[in-house]
């Protein structure tokens, strides 16, 4: 499309769990400031892919790329402070600690170094604790940040999930179904924010939603059986009959905006 | 008053008065001796979720450090005591940079093994450690103008330790640092996920807990004039453990209570009955079964209770614990 570096990139990328093959030959290019969304029936492989991308699973085979450099064999907290940050599929909190340390440790990842001083005291005006109450009043979790992270509702633990991948200030922010689970006035929320967080991140994000999907993506690339199957921009990936077939027929129903 | 002033203030309410509730300076001493190497311990287990069976090896290795350095050299005491901590910290960065490359309960049998080798090391070298008799007549120097021949005067110099490396530990606990620890203690996936190299934090809160480990060795050593084998046996690490699980894992003190029970109870009733360990090992069940924040939850309860019957004869509500939880 054009001759700019993608974000990230992965080129026949292919994890295998034992000898079960989830991800094989996965090519992707993500541009820069785009909102691209991965979907696929369960099982496709996709948070397999977010895995791979982030350094939680190694990679059986391929390579990937952040800005060019190759990032295949960095361990996935060395990827945090190049810019790559995630939020997960089953909610991963600190659930005895409050959401402003949830945010605020969040936010310290980035210079994790800079935790290591054991006489270093916790700065009340330094820039993580800023970042946390930023990312607060951004999803509306102010009210609740001396809360433990277990304590709060399902929506609620759902945000902050999302808040733990912002508070990291990353260049490329990767969601897993940030709404499964959500209630309809959460799910709005959520859309507005992904479409907002577009504006200053490159935003890859995995989604049953097809009402989202459709409606602020820039590329979609739908996976099955651990492959991509199609990629394109949203008009394109609906009408194609492959994916139509892929999810029977019944999944893709949200209207283009 | 924040938390950790009003802990510090309760650990020199307890060094102040040990002396007017015992006889021997010496038991005293041991106290205080131990309560550093339970918060040391509690550091790991508390704050960081690592079971660890290897503190008997720092504290042995502080205890033959100081020894050797004072029976074969001529350096002073705060020196040898330096280096006991440093062999505290050198050794618990080995053990813990091997340890943890394991999870759960493969973490904790290689802490079990290293216990055992190093004991058999400085069984094997007799030459250096004197073996099973351990190794004999340590002195006890003069630090500056303070001679700490009589015990209590060496309780006093173990007290003003005692302070300082409590409070140093409050700070290790409070800082960045310690509350990064906090967080892989409760979710480690995620702790890596947002960034921190979780080995990393993982071997520097051992070399913490190893160098304070070290030197309540040293002062142990000093104080009985021996560094026996039993100090790096097996054993110690087990009984370093019991004193910070009975005292609680929540913070700092709950160690220094769970040090004072352990070493004031085991003297009481090895006097009077020499089966006295059953009842410790009963005690331990209690502990676990119904009381997993140790004493320091008793307390609390019992603070809360008076506070409530004094307030209204109408139960007060629990307050949710906000500080570590038992583990
Ligand atoms: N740790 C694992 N060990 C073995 N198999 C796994 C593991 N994790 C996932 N799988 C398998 O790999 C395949 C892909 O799983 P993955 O979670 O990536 O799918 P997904 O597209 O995210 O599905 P969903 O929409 O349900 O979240 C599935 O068949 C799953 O059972
Ligand atoms: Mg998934």
């Amino acid at each position: 499309m054009s001759t700019q570096v993608p974000i990230l990139a992965a080129e026949n990328l292919g994890v295998r769990y034992g000898s079960f093959v989830a991800l094989s030959e996965v090519t992707l290019s993500i541009r820069p400031n785009t909102i691209h969304s991965v979907i696929g029936p369960n099982g496709a492989g996709k948070t397999t892919l977010f895995h791979a991308l982030t350094g939680r699973v190694r990679a059986s085979s391929g390579r990937i790329f952040l800005n060019g450099r190759d990032i295949t064999h960095v361990s996935d907290d060395k990827r945090v402070p190049l810019g790559i940050a995630r939020s997960f599929q089953v909610t991963s909190l600190f659930q005895n600690l409050s959401v402003r340390e949830n945010l605020r440790l969040a936010a310290q990842g980035r210079t994790p170094l800079r935790a290591l001083a054991p006489w270093r005291g916790v700065d009340p005006r330094g820039s993580a604790l800023a970042v946390a109450d930023e990312v607060m009043e951004r999803l509306e979790l102010t009210h609740v940040s001396e809360r433990a992270a277990g304590e709060l509702s399902h929506g609620q633990q759902r945000r902050l999930e999302v808040g733990m991948a912002v508070a990291a200030k990353p260049r490329l922010i990767l969601l897993d179904e940030p709404t499964s689970g959500m209630g309809i006035d959460d799910v709005e929320a959520m859309k507005a924010l992904i479409r907002d967080l577009g504006r200053d991140h490159t935003v890859l994000f995995i989604e049953h939603n097809m009402g989202i999907v459709m409606n602020i993506s820039d590329t979609v690339t739908v996976m099955r059986a651990g492959r991509v199957l199609v990629e394109g921009p949203p008009a394109l990936v609906r009408d194609d009959p492959e994916v139509r077939r892929a999810y029977l027929g019944n999944m893709i129903t949200g209207d283009i905006a | 008053m924040n938390r950790a002033s009003l802990h510090f203030l309760l650990a020199a309410l307890v060094a102040a008065a040990l002396p007017l509730f015992m006889r021997s300076g010496t038991l005293a001493s041991e106290v205080l001796i131990f309560a550093m190497a339970a918060a040391a311990c509690n550091l790991l287990l508390g704050y960081t979720g690592l079971l660890s069976f290897g503190q008997g090896i720092f504290f042995g290795l502080g205890s033959y450090a100081v020894g050797l350095t004072l029976l074969h050299t001529s350096l002073p005491l705060s020196l040898a005591l330096a280096l006991s901590t440093l062999a505290g910290a050198v050794a618990a960065t080995g053990v813990g940079w091997l340890s943890i490359r394991r999870q759960g309960v493969y973490f904790v049998m290689l802490t079990l093994a290293f216990s055992q080798f190093f004991y058999f090391l400085a069984y094997t070298f007799k030459d250096v450690t004197g073996g099973d008799n351990g190794l004999l007549n340590i002195p006890r120097p003069a630090i500056g103008p303070f001679t700490l021949g009589n015990s209590w005067s060496y309780y006093t110099f173990v007290a003003v330790l005692f302070l300082f490396v409590f409070a140093a530990l409050q700070r290790v606990a409070s800082s960045t640092f310690g509350r990064t620890l906090l967080a892989v203690r409760d979710n480690e996936e995620r702790a890596r996920a947002i960034g921190f190299p979780v080995r990393l934090f993982k071997i520097t809160a051992f070399a913490v807990s190893g160098a304070v480990t070290g030197l309540a060795g040293a002062l142990h050593a000093l104080l009985i004039g021996v560094a026996p084998l039993s100090s790096i046996e097996y054993h110690m690490s087990e009984s370093i453990l019991i004193m910070t699980i009975i005292g609680g894992t929540g913070n700092l003190f709950a160690s220094v209570l769970g040090a004072g029970f352990y070493v004031i109870v085991s003297d009481l009733l090895s006097s009077i009955w020499p089966r006295w360990l059953l009842l410790l090992g009963g005690l331990l069940v209690v502990v676990a079964l119904f009381m997993q924040k140790g004493l320091w939850g008793l307390l609390e309860r019992l603070v809360e209770a008076l506070r409530s019957g004094r307030k209204s004869p109408v139960e007060a509500p629990v307050r949710p614990e906000s500080e570590g939880r038992g583990i």
